[in-house]
Order: C-alpha cells, then sequence, then structure tokens
C-alpha cells in the first residue's frame, strides 16, 4: 500500500515537472525560447533554409514552408508564410510580403526574415501587439529570392555574387559564363593579385599601413605590379576572369517601366526573363491580399520608396502622405537610416521591384538598404575625432583599426606566396572578406535584424483594416428611409492607393446593399452624420447605375472615415457590405420598419 | 537505273498533286486544326527541309507552331542568318496568318528554283504562322465579333466581374455590329454623302445629332455600359515592351504578362540568328515605305466603342483636398434621374445645396513635402528612340519601296497604333530590321497613283517571281488580287478626316462587290426599345476576301526571298602568313561583309542587341608576340557591299603549323579558315 502511495506521489511529481517545465526547473524571469536559432553568423541558402523548417517543425500551426518556383540552377525559391489559420484564411487578411536578398551578395535581409519569422512565433501570446499582429495579418517572405547568388556568395568569395545564375555571355564570344574567378589558393575568398618587381612596378606599399597598396606618384618607382582579380584565363581567350557567372541584375527585370539594357542596365532581354522574377510576379498578382512590400537590400541606411525614376512622376499626393507617415516613423525606429526616393535620392532605377509592386499591383512598398557605415564609430565625440586626418580612426585607417581592435583581424586577408601558371611568382591577399563594408560586423547583426523588423512590423500594423459603425436609418415616412453607413479605416495605408485607383491595378472596394424587397432610390456622399442631422448638405450624388453595388476605384485613403447616405425605399432587414480585397470584408445589418 | 526511278517518278507526281492541292488550299480561311494539318503536311512532305516545332500551348492547349525552312546541308541553320515572319499577333488578323502559311508553302514548294535555294542554302526561314490561336478561333464562332484578343480573362473594366459583359446578337444574323439609338443626347447624324455612314453632328454647322451608338449587345450587368467586358483579355501586339500602352484596352496587365508573348521572346533569345522580322498584322511600315503608321481604325466601330470609355472610371471619389458638388456623368449615356422629391429627402426637409467642401470625414494627415534627397548624383534618365534612327531609316525606306514595286500595294488598309507591337521589339529591342504590312490594300488615290509603277496583277499574273537578289529590277506588281482596284476613288493617306477610312472601305466592298456592311434595320432592344442594327461586319474590313490569298501569298513569298537576299554576309576575304625567320611570322586576314545589309543596325548597335562580330586567331595567347589580340570584336557594323576590317598578328610559331582564323557575325554568318606556315 506504501509503496503503491509512492509511486503514484512520484507519477503526480513527474507530472507535474512534464506539464510546467519552467516553474519547476527555470528560475529566470526572462522567457525561454522554443527554438534556439543563430543571429551572430552568416546563413548561406542551405542553412537558411534548413532554420525555416526548424521554425515550421516548432510552430506548424502558424508557419508554413513553400515554393514559388525553382532558380536558374535549380533550387527552390522559399516561401514562408505565417497565418493563424483561427482567425480566417489568408486571402481575408491584409499581407505583408517580406523579400531579401535579390543581388545575391546582400545576404543579410535573409537573417532578418529569420528574424522576423522567430521573434513573432516566440513571441505569440506574449506580447499582446505580435499577438494581434500575427492574429490579424498574414505574412508572405521569401528570404532569398536569389538562392543561386547568395550560395554563390557564401560560398565563393568575391566573384559576381550580385547577378543571379541565368548564363550571360558577358565577353560576346559565344560561349557563357566560361571564365570566372578562380580561388587558385583556395583559401575561400577571391583576393588581389601582386607581382613583386623591384624598383619598376606601379603600385607600393603605404608608410602609413603595411596593409595599404597605393599608386606611386608621378616620377618615382613602386615595386609592385597590380594583376587583377584572383584567376587564370579560363577559356584560353587571352583575358582573365571577363565572364563571370550571370552578369545582370535582378532588380531590373521587373515589368513596371522597364526599360532595354542599353537604357537600364542589367535588365536582361525582356521583363519577367529570370525564372526568380516570373516566380514572384506570379505569386504576388495571385495573392491580392498583399497590401505591403519590403525588400531588404544593402548598403547604406536608407528607406527608398518608388518611383525609381523621373520620368515615371511623383505618386499622387494621398499615397505620398501614407508613404510619409510610415517612412519618417521609419527614420524613428531605424538611426542612421533616411527616408527617400530612389531617383532622387539614390539613383535612376527602371524595371525595380518596388516599382512594380507599387504601379503595378498597387502595393505601398519600401527598400531598405540595410548598414550603414557610420554605425562603426556611432558617437558624436568619435564622430569629430574621426574628422582628424591624424587620427587613427580617420577614414582612410577606420576599417583596419575596427579590423584590428573589434573583430581581430578576422576581414582582412594579408598577402601570401602563389605560384601562378602564367605570371610566375606572385603573391594573393590585400582583399577584405564579403563580411566587411556591406554587412555588418556580425556581433551587430542582431540589432540590425531586430530594428528593421520592428520597421516592416511597424508598415503591417498599419496596413488597411476597414472598420463599419452601426448602421442607422431613418424613417422620411412613405416606405422610404435615410440610411447612414460610415466606412473607416484607421490605418495609416489607404485601402487602394489613389495611383491603382487611377490605373485600375486593383479591384475596386465595392460597397453592396441587399434587402429582400428594397430599392436604393439614390445615394450620396456626405461629410459625417452628426453634422448632417444639424446642418443637411450632401457633398457628392454617387452617379453609379448600380446602387445596392456600388464601385469605389480608389477605395477609402488611410485614417479616413467616409460617410455614405442611402435613400431606401422598402422594409425588413437591410444589409450593407463593405467589401475591400487588401482591406478585409465588413458588414452590418439595419431593419427598415 | 530501275530502283530509283521507279520510286521517283511516282514520289514527283504525289509532289505535284500535293502542289496544286496545296495552290487550292490559299483559297480559304484556316481554323487552328485545319492550320495544324497545313504546317505538319508541310514537315513531313520535305522533312529534311522543313522543320516544325512548337513555342509552346496557349492557355486553351493550342500550340504555337514554328516552321524552320533551311536547306540541310551546309552551315548548320542556327548559325545562318534568319529571316522570321509571324503573324496573327491580334486574334482578327487572320489573313496574316494565310499569308505566312503561303510564304511556307511556295518556299517549300519551290525549294529547287535557284533563287529559293540560293536563300535556304544560305539562311534560314522560320514562320510562326499564328501567335494567337485562342483568339483567332472566334472566326469560325457561330457568333462573330471583331475579336483581338486572345484567352486570358481580363476584368476589362475591373469591376469585380470578369468578361460578364460581352455582347449579344440581337437581329439574329450571327454578326455583331453596331447599334444606332435615338436618344436626346446622341450626337450623330446620318452622313449625307453616304448614307449607311454616320457622321458627328457639328454644332458650328448647325447640325443637331440624333443617335447614340453602341456595340450591338445588352448591358448585362446593369452597370449602365453595353459590351464593356466581352471574354479573352489580351491582344498580343499590344503586350511587347517598345512603347507598351500601361493600363490601356487590351494590353494586358502589365508588359509581356501573357506567355503567347514571353515563349516567342524566350524563342527569339535562343534564336540570335534572327536577322530580320517580317510581322503581317495591323500594323504597317512598308506600305508607308518606312514611315509606321500611326493607326487608322474605322470610325464607326470607334464611336460605338467610345460608348464604354468610361466603364473604368466611375468611383473615383475624391479624398484630398476636396470633393466637388458636381455631378459626373456616368457615362454610357445613361444619366440618374433625380427628381426634385427625392433631391429634397435627400438634403432634408430644410433643402440645402450641393457643397463645395472637404472630403467626408476630414483630410488624412496633409501631405508634406515629399521626402528630402541627399544630394547624390543623380544617374540622367536616357530614353529609348521611338523613331528609327537616320541610317536604318534609309534601308527602311529602300525596302519600303522594294514592298510597293513588288506588291503593288500603295494604300494600308486599316490599322492599330503600334504600342507594345512585335514588330517594334524587333528593330527597336532586339535590333534588326524589322518590317510589318498588312498584306493588302486599298485602291490608291488617284493623286497617289502617280508614284509609282503599277500594273493590275490579274489571276495568275501576280505570279512572276522577281529575282531574289539584291537589285534585282524586275517588279512584279500585285494589287489585291484581282484586277480593276488601282485607280478607284480613294482618301488621302495622310488624311485623317472623319469617315475617310470607312468610305474608303465601302467603296472598295462596292467595287468588290464584298458583302461586308449589314444595312442598318430597326430591332426591338429588350432594353433600350427601339434601335437600328448594322455597320461593318466583323472580320470583314481587316481581312480581305479569301481569293485574295494565293497571290497575295506568292508576292509576299518573293518579298520575303528578297529580305533573306539582304542579309549581312561576313566572310574571311583573305588570310595569309609569312615567315620573318627564327620561328616569327606575320599572319594577316581581311574580314569582309558581303552582303547588302550591315553586320548591324544602329539601334542593334545602340542597344548592344547585336554582338560584335568576333575574330579569332586560333593560337595560344601568349605565342602572340605583336599586333591585334587572339580576340578582337569589331564594335561599329561592317557595311554591306564591301565593309572591311584588317587584322595582323606576329605570332611565335613553326614552319608546318597549321594557324585557324575563326569569324562570327550574330547576323551574317561566319567562317573558319586555316592556312599552314611555311
Amino acid at each position: 500500500m506504501k509503496t503503491k502511495t509512492l509511486v503514484l506521489f512520484a507519477v503526480l511529481l513527474a507530472g507535474l515537472v512534464l506539464a510546467a517545465p519552467q516553474a519547476v526547473s527555470q528560475k529566470s524571469s526572462d522567457p525561454q525560447f522554443k527554438v534556439k536559432l543563430d543571429f551572430n553568423r552568416w546563413h548561406d541558402t542551405e542553412e537558411l533554409y534548413a532554420d525555416f523548417r526548424r521554425l515550421a517543425a516548432a510552430f506548424p500551426k502558424f508557419v508554413k514552408i513553400g515554393s514559388i518556383g525553382k532558380s536558374a540552377d535549380g533550387r527552390d525559391i522559399m516561401l514562408v508564410t505565417v497565418n493563424n489559420p483561427d482567425t480566417g484564411s489568408e486571402l481575408s487578411k491584409a499581407a505583408m510580403a517580406i523579400e531579401a536578398n535579390v543581388h545575391g551578395n546582400e545576404i543579410q535581409g535573409g537573417e532578418i526574415c529569420l528574424y522576423t519569422v522567430w521573434y513573432l512565433m516566440e513571441n505569440y501570446g506574449r506580447l499582446a501587439p505580435i499577438t494581434r499582429l500575427v492574429d490579424e495579418r498574414v505574412f508572405y517572405l521569401i528570404p532569398t529570392i536569389n538562392p543561386d547568388g547568395r550560395q554563390y556568395f557564401m560560398e565563393v568569395a568575391g566573384g559576381n555574387a550580385r547577378s543571379g545564375h541565368v548564363p550571360f555571355d558577358n565577353d560576346n564570344d559565344g560561349l557563357f559564363d566560361e571564365d570566372l574567378p578562380n580561388d587558385l589558393n583556395g583559401n575561400g575568398v577571391i583576393e588581389q593579385i601582386r607581382k613583386y618587381v623591384p624598383g619598376k612596378g606601379n603600385y607600393r606599399i603605404s608608410l602609413a599601413d603595411p596593409r595599404i597598396m597605393e599608386p606611386v606618384p608621378y616620377g618615382e618607382k613602386g615595386d609592385y605590379l597590380l594583376l587583377g582579380q584572383e584567376g587564370i584565363d579560363d577559356d584560353g581567350d587571352g583575358q582573365v576572369n571577363e565572364d563571370d557567372l550571370g552578369g545582370y541584375d535582378p532588380n531590373r527585370n521587373y515589368p513596371s517601366d522597364w526599360q532595354p539594357n542599353y537604357i537600364q542596365s542589367g535588365a536582361m532581354d525582356y521583363p519577367m526573363q529570370l525564372p526568380e522574377t516570373r516566380g514572384e510576379v506570379e505569386f504576388f498578382a495571385s495573392h491580392p491580399n498583399i497590401a505591403g512590400f519590403q525588400s531588404y537590400h544593402n548598403n547604406g541606411g536608407m528607406i527608398l520608396r518608388g518611383p525609381g525614376s523621373e520620368a515615371t512622376g511623383e505618386y499622387p499626393a494621398t499615397d505620398v502622405t501614407a508613404y510619409d507617415e510610415l517612412g519618417k516613423n521609419g527614420e524613428r525606429i531605424l538611426p542612421f537610416y533616411e527616408y527617400m526616393v530612389i531617383w532622387s535620392g539614390l539613383y535612376t532605377v527602371h524595371g525595380g521591384g518596388i516599382d512594380f509592386t507599387n504601379d503595378g499591383l498597387g502595393i505601398l512598398s519600401f527598400s531598405n538598404e540595410l548598414w550603414n557605415g557610420e554605425q562603426y564609430f556611432t558617437s558624436p565625440e568619435l564622430k569629430t575625432q574621426q574628422q582628424d586626418p591624424a587620427s587613427p580612426i580617420a577614414p582612410s585607417r577606420s576599417r583596419y583599426f575596427f579590423d584590428d581592435k573589434l573583430e581581430f583581424g578576422d576581414q582582412f586577408m594579408e598577402w601570401t606566396p602563389f605560384k601562378h601558371p602564367t605570371y610566375g611568382d606572385v603573391e594573393l591577399g590585400g582583399s577584405w572578406k564579403k563580411t566587411t563594408s556591406r554587412v555588418p560586423p556580425r556581433f551587430m547583426l542582431e540589432e540590425l535584424c531586430h530594428r528593421n523588423m520592428a520597421f516592416t512590423l511597424y508598415q503591417a500594423d498599419e496596413l488597411p483594416q476597414v472598420k463599419m459603425d452601426e448602421v442607422e436609418a431613418q424613417p422620411l415616412g412613405g416606405g422610404v428611409h435615410r440610411v447612414f453607413v460610415e466606412v473607416s479605416n484607421p490605418k495609416v495605408t489607404p485601402t487602394i492607393l489613389e495611383k491603382a485607383g487611377r490605373n485600375n491595378t486593383v479591384r475596386p472596394d465595392i460597397l453592396t446593399l441587399e434587402g429582400k424587397s428594397v430599392e436604393v432610390i439614390a445615394a450620396s456622399w456626405i461629410a459625417d452624420r452628426e453634422s448632417f442631422k444639424v446642418n443637411p448638405t450632401v457633398t457628392t450624388l454617387i452617379d453609379q447605375k448600380n446602387l445596392k453595388r456600388i464601385l469605389l476605384r480608389n477605395g477609402t485613403p488611410g485614417k479616413t472615415t467616409r460617410t455614405i447616405m442611402y435613400l431606401v425605399k422598402g422594409a425588413g432587414p437591410v444589409t450593407v457590405k463593405y467589401d475591400s480585397v487588401k482591406g478585409g470584408v465588413v458588414s452590418k445589418t439595419v431593419d427598415l420598419r | 537505273m530501275k530502283g530509283p526511278l521507279r520510286v521517283l517518278v511516282p514520289a514527283l507526281l504525289i509532289l505535284i498533286a500535293a502542289g496544286t492541292a496545296g495552290a487550292q488550299e490559299f483559297t480559304k480561311y484556316h481554323t487552328y486544326a485545319e492550320t495544324t494539318a497545313i504546317v505538319q503536311g508541310l514537315a513531313k512532305s520535305a522533312p529534311g527541309l522543313v522543320k516544325l516545332t512548337s513555342l509552346g500551348k496557349t492557355l486553351e492547349k493550342r500550340d504555337l507552331w514554328v516552321l524552320e525552312i533551311a536547306s540541310p546541308a551546309g552551315v548548320p541553320p542556327a548559325e545562318r542568318p534568319a529571316l522570321l515572319v509571324a503573324a496573327n499577333f491580334a486574334g482578327d488578323s487572320v489573313f496574316g496568318s494565310e499569308l505566312a502559311l503561303a510564304v511556307a508553302d511556295y518556299l517549300v514548294k519551290n525549294a529547287s528554283k535557284p533563287e529559293v535555294k540560293a536563300c535556304l542554302d544560305n539562311a534560314v526561314v522560320y514562320i510562326v504562322p499564328r501567335m494567337n490561336p485562342d483568339g483567332a478561333e472566334a472566326m469560325w464562332a457561330s457568333l462573330k465579333w471583331d475579336r483581338r484578343t486572345n484567352g486570358t480573362p481580363v476584368d476589362d473594366d475591373n469591376d469585380g466581374r470578369t468578361d460578364e459583359d460581352g455582347p449579344e446578337d440581337l437581329n439574329g444574323d450571327g454578326l455583331i455590329t453596331v447599334m444606332r439609338v435615338v436618344e436626346p443626347g446622341g450626337t450623330y447624324l446620318v452622313d449625307p454623302e453616304d448614307a449607311r455612314l454616320l457622321k458627328k453632328a457639328d454644332p458650328k454647322l448647325g447640325e443637331k445629332g440624333v443617335y447614340a451608338l453602341y456595340m450591338e449587345g445588352r448591358d448585362n450587368d446593369g452597370d449602365g455600359f453595353i459590351n464593356e467586358d466581352p471574354p479573352g483579355g489580351v491582344n498580343l501586339n499590344r503586350n511587347f515592351m517598345h512603347e507598351y500602352p500601361y493600363f490601356k484596352a487590351e494590353a494586358g496587365r502589365f508588359m509581356a504578362s501573357e506567355s503567347e508573348t514571353r515563349m516567342l521572346l524566350a524563342w527569339l533569345v535562343q534564336h540570335r540568328n534572327v536577322a530580320a522580322v517580317l510581322a503581317f498584322g495591323e500594323n504597317d511600315n512598308l506600305i508607308a515605305s518606312g514611315r509606321t503608321s500611326s493607326g487608322r481604325r474605322l470610325d464607326l466601330l470607334a464611336a460605338a466603342e467610345a460608348s464604354i470609355e468610361g466603364a473604368g472610371k466611375t468611383g473615383i471619389f475624391p479624398a484630398l483636398g476636396g470633393m466637388r458638388g458636381m455631378r459626373i456623368r456616368g457615362g454610357g449615356g445613361m444619366e440618374m434621374s433625380i427628381t426634385p422629391e427625392i433631391l429634397t429627402m435627400l438634403m432634408g426637409s430644410g433643402g440645402g445645396q450641393f457643397m463645395m467642401g472637404p472630403a467626408p470625414g476630414g483630410a488624412g494627415p496633409q501631405g508634406q513635402a515629399a521626402t528630402q534627397t541627399t544630394g547624390r548624383r543623380n544617374m540622367p534618365s536616357r530614353t529609348a528612340p521611338t523613331s528609327p534612327l537616320a541610317p536604318d531609316a534609309e534601308y527602311f525606306r529602300l525596302v519600303g519601296s522594294r514592298y510597293a514595286e513588288m506588291t503593288g500595294i500603295r494604300q494600308a488598309p486599316l490599322t492599330i497604333k503600334p504600342e507594345g507591337a512585335f514588330f517594334q521589339y524587333g528593330y527597336y529591342q532586339f535590333g534588326v530590321p524589322s518590317f510589318s504590312t498588312p498584306g493588302w490594300g486599298l485602291p490608291e488615290t488617284p493623286r497617289a497613283s502617280g508614284q509609282g509603277m503599277m500594273m493590275a496583277g490579274g489571276p495568275g499574273g501576280g505570279g512572276q517571281m522577281p529575282p531574289a537578289q539584291a537589285g534585282g529590277r524586275s517588279a512584279t506588281a500585285f494589287q489585291g488580287g484581282r484586277a480593276g482596284l488601282a485607280g478607284t476613288a480613294g482618301f488621302d493617306a495622310a488624311g485623317d478626316a472623319p469617315q475617310a477610312v470607312d468610305k474608303a472601305i465601302l467603296q472598295w466592298m462596292d467595287k468588290e462587290k464584298i458583302d461586308g456592311f449589314v444595312a442598318w434595320a430597326k430591332v426591338k432592344h429588350p432594353d433600350l426599345g427601339e434601335v437600328e442594327v448594322g455597320g461593318f461586319k466583323p472580320y470583314a474590313a481587316t481581312n480581305p476576301p479569301a481569293a485574295m490569298i494565293a497571290e497575295a501569298g506568292k508576292a509576299h513569298a518573293a518579298f520575303a526571298l528578297y529580305l533573306a537576299s539582304l542579309f549581312p554576309k561576313v566572310r574571311i576575304e583573305s588570310f595569309d602568313a609569312t615567315g620573318h625567320g627564327g620561328g616569327i611570322f606575320r599572319i594577316k586576314a581581311v574580314v569582309a561583309n558581303h552582303g547588302f545589309w550591315p553586320t548591324s543596325t544602329a539601334q542593334g548597335l545602340q542597344a548592344q542587341a547585336v554582338k560584335p562580330t568576333l575574330v579569332q586567331l586560333q593560337v595560344a595567347a601568349d605565342t602572340i608576340l605583336s599586333g591585334s589580340p587572339k580576340t578582337s570584336l569589331i564594335r561599329q557594323a561592317l557595311n554591306g557591299s564591301g565593309g572591311r576590317a584588317e587584322f595582323e598578328w606576329l605570332i611565335k610559331a613553326k614552319a608546318g603549323d597549321r594557324i585557324t582564323l575563326k569569324i562570327a557575325s550574330q547576323k551574317g554568318g561566319g567562317e573558319t579558315r586555316a592556312v599552314v606556315l611555311k
């Protein structure tokens, strides 16, 4: 009997431990995370995909892994969807689409995507705003839209990883990608080649720092020749490294303001020629619930919006208002980042991704240029010091200082001897690794991920969301009622961008009135219900043939309430519904007596 | 003696018989199934000469056929300059399909004629006879309307319903024409010069309109517009990238949105040897001698279609900066009737006035001055040219005048503005001489007839083949396939006076006894009451009688051969070596273009669409001691008629070595030649 009790007690205890492991085994008040991920190292395509699969396995209800197609090299272009099925289907909720790494070397957006899904899931149910976002919105993430370029960048430092891997004949010899740079000494970095020619060279070692090679001044002699990037003449045409992988710009291949190669270099022969671009365009075009878009690039610290080219013309004022509010708050969330327009702030881009999503699909879109060199030495004091040319952190020497004192020499490749097949005895080195300058130092990656995620979640929260107040019916006698309907969009983003409304790129919002035996005699906009009751004034009669199904081509702008007044003849229940593809569907019923 | 001849003779007989049957085929318009049978028959009849492939399948699972016609011997076809003949981008341009088939048929059946053989030995002809089979098939539907679009469902008026308001045949003739309706706001009246046509009332002449014009049909979705969202969606000739008509009718959701468009583009990228394009369809830059027609449509149809212009515009409500208290007419001539009582009820008992005021619910945050700029240097934005570059324009004029001589066509029929047209891609982006023609003509004006040589090509009279070589002098006139077309009253080619095209088409139909116009007749419209239905029959004004096909086909086969004879022809003119002793040799080469066209158009060079000519000495790079590099690229075009480039190398080698030179011009072929060192 006693044994039995003991066993029972043990079982109970074990049950307790299993049921509430934190209560028993953890003393820390800080949250324990379910999935442990690295945000202090860079992931190649496979590692990145593996981590997303771990998140999907840990949070199977919310996180789904899909694919929007295959890359040129046959890799899946992973699509990660975050959706709470209990709060509605994907298409019934406004979606935030997030893409990263369209340029293969601009990798850190992939880590932001990973961080975003991880953060949303680990904090769902713990932080109310995160819970609400996951419940109200859908997230579509393409952590690398250029998986080939990312993998190439992570495997072979240097080279033309910006491009994708559709073959391109850079040197016009009829052969494709036949003379790439070669990692001759197999150390994972495409370095520079220098040859020691005492007294006969055009370069010398700088007195300021032995790592710096400088051209010799006129009339003096140097000891070194610089012979370009590490490589050999693979195709025997007499030139070295002249036909690297790919050789185009995947972010110039979208079908809005696409211009041929000679107007927009890197555009390829026609829009959507690249399988990655086509896959993404088809996915976006078939998901009209996408209302916001972020495309992570690097670098420079910018929150960019379109248009990419001056000739496209500035966006309509309503759209600019929404962009400005989001962008200005973005500058507050992201120190050292500046909100600007692509063509005027950066440079002209034709056929860019966010021009297509804004102009072609009516999606409010930003592109963050991640990481700004100002973030190495951030305090005002250090900034002042940097203006002194003698300072060890003066601009010409600051990266060497940073590499010595903060990264312990991790980033600079020292010169090492090598026997080149055609150049003879040379040295390879003098290069910075790919993990410097355009990406943050590893120890600063997590902050970059968090702040950029925070901006994108802010945008996701400000996607359109329509609300409808109680519908009020006011009898006028003779079986006629005035029916007042207030539709509002309390968010910053319009349900339909003004530009999209003018160009018919988004299905109009549709306001329907249904009732068994009612007839709509007229419908009009009024300023608002209460003013109307005091001073009955109509602003505009709605001049559409079918007043039971009113089209609003430009939807409801951000932070706006539209009030409509119907004149309805008949009796019985009347249901008014506002249906917006990006702002959701709301309806109310009122009884006419 | 026995075997081969016995086999050969019956085979020849069969060929001849097939030839005769083939000739008869070009007296009718062919469905997709018949077109498929024809191209398959051609491929089967000459397996060595003809290769049949498909660009892929359309939405409705029809193949986009490509015929490759080339002599099998010699340089592989992919390395020879090629002519691409393509037709039927707009679904209702079916005549072009027939011309393309006729060109293919002619080349295959006359492959042994010297001028055809010369073409097929040195070049390749690719023929895509039907780019828009899903749209073209509507020509054989029981209910006919001028359908230009492919099968992609498009919500034309963007009202959340797709393809919900197509036409209805109210008078039961199986044709969709035009409705004229007596309406208070009507702006058209019967044209006093031709009672079949209508003209817009001119208030300056004291004219008052009587009729409103609509397409034949009903307002199926009750939005106030008739036939504003018929089945189908995209005219492929408005889906290419040059001067793409963003957000305009029948242009597609975005450029290259259609799989047909992208399949052809993908194919072209794989066929960089295409050195000239000949498109048959609704655009013209040949009849007008190299000038690109800006478009000339039937006014009657344009006026009826204008009734749906407002369909995609209703429902734009001011959001910021004030709504105006004015009613915008809903379009479609369907104004709402608002009675004074309704107004009173709307305004409330106190009455009221339409207000000029802010948007309902107030404005959002005021639009601040947009974003700052950083002062980075902006790249100046370049724009693409929209007319041929001067050196190319001269070649275009020349080809245009030869076209007029060879076909006798002087007056283009209906055309549409080339926005997003395929042939424009051919020149402006693909960089090759690119032409388009409807392939038939209207009688020219008497004034214009004096400009060129004109001979009426009677039945069989247009069949003479002009020499395929450039500069041939023989001009065979082809004029509409029937005698007597020339000289009838027409209209000024440059003039765009209203009704000018309509009248010219009617006069041509009358003269040719073409039953192409439905006389106006009263019909009871289910919604509008009594209306009159009439107007041009679908396809009748865009496709001439099938009897014209055979002869026009021959003339265009001749023209295709002429185009193929103009290709650049880049060859090694000389390649010699001299020894200097001590194992040093001087190698000299001259590369010349013996064709007519330069190795690239000026636009092809500017657009970097045509590769520079490659000249490569096949020796180890480090054996070249001086002179040209191992690999040279001739970046400027080599002109035709003997344009030359010279190269010289000093190499280290030994007597008896065989040194090879390789040249390759993307549009002008190439050659490899060796010299043995002495």
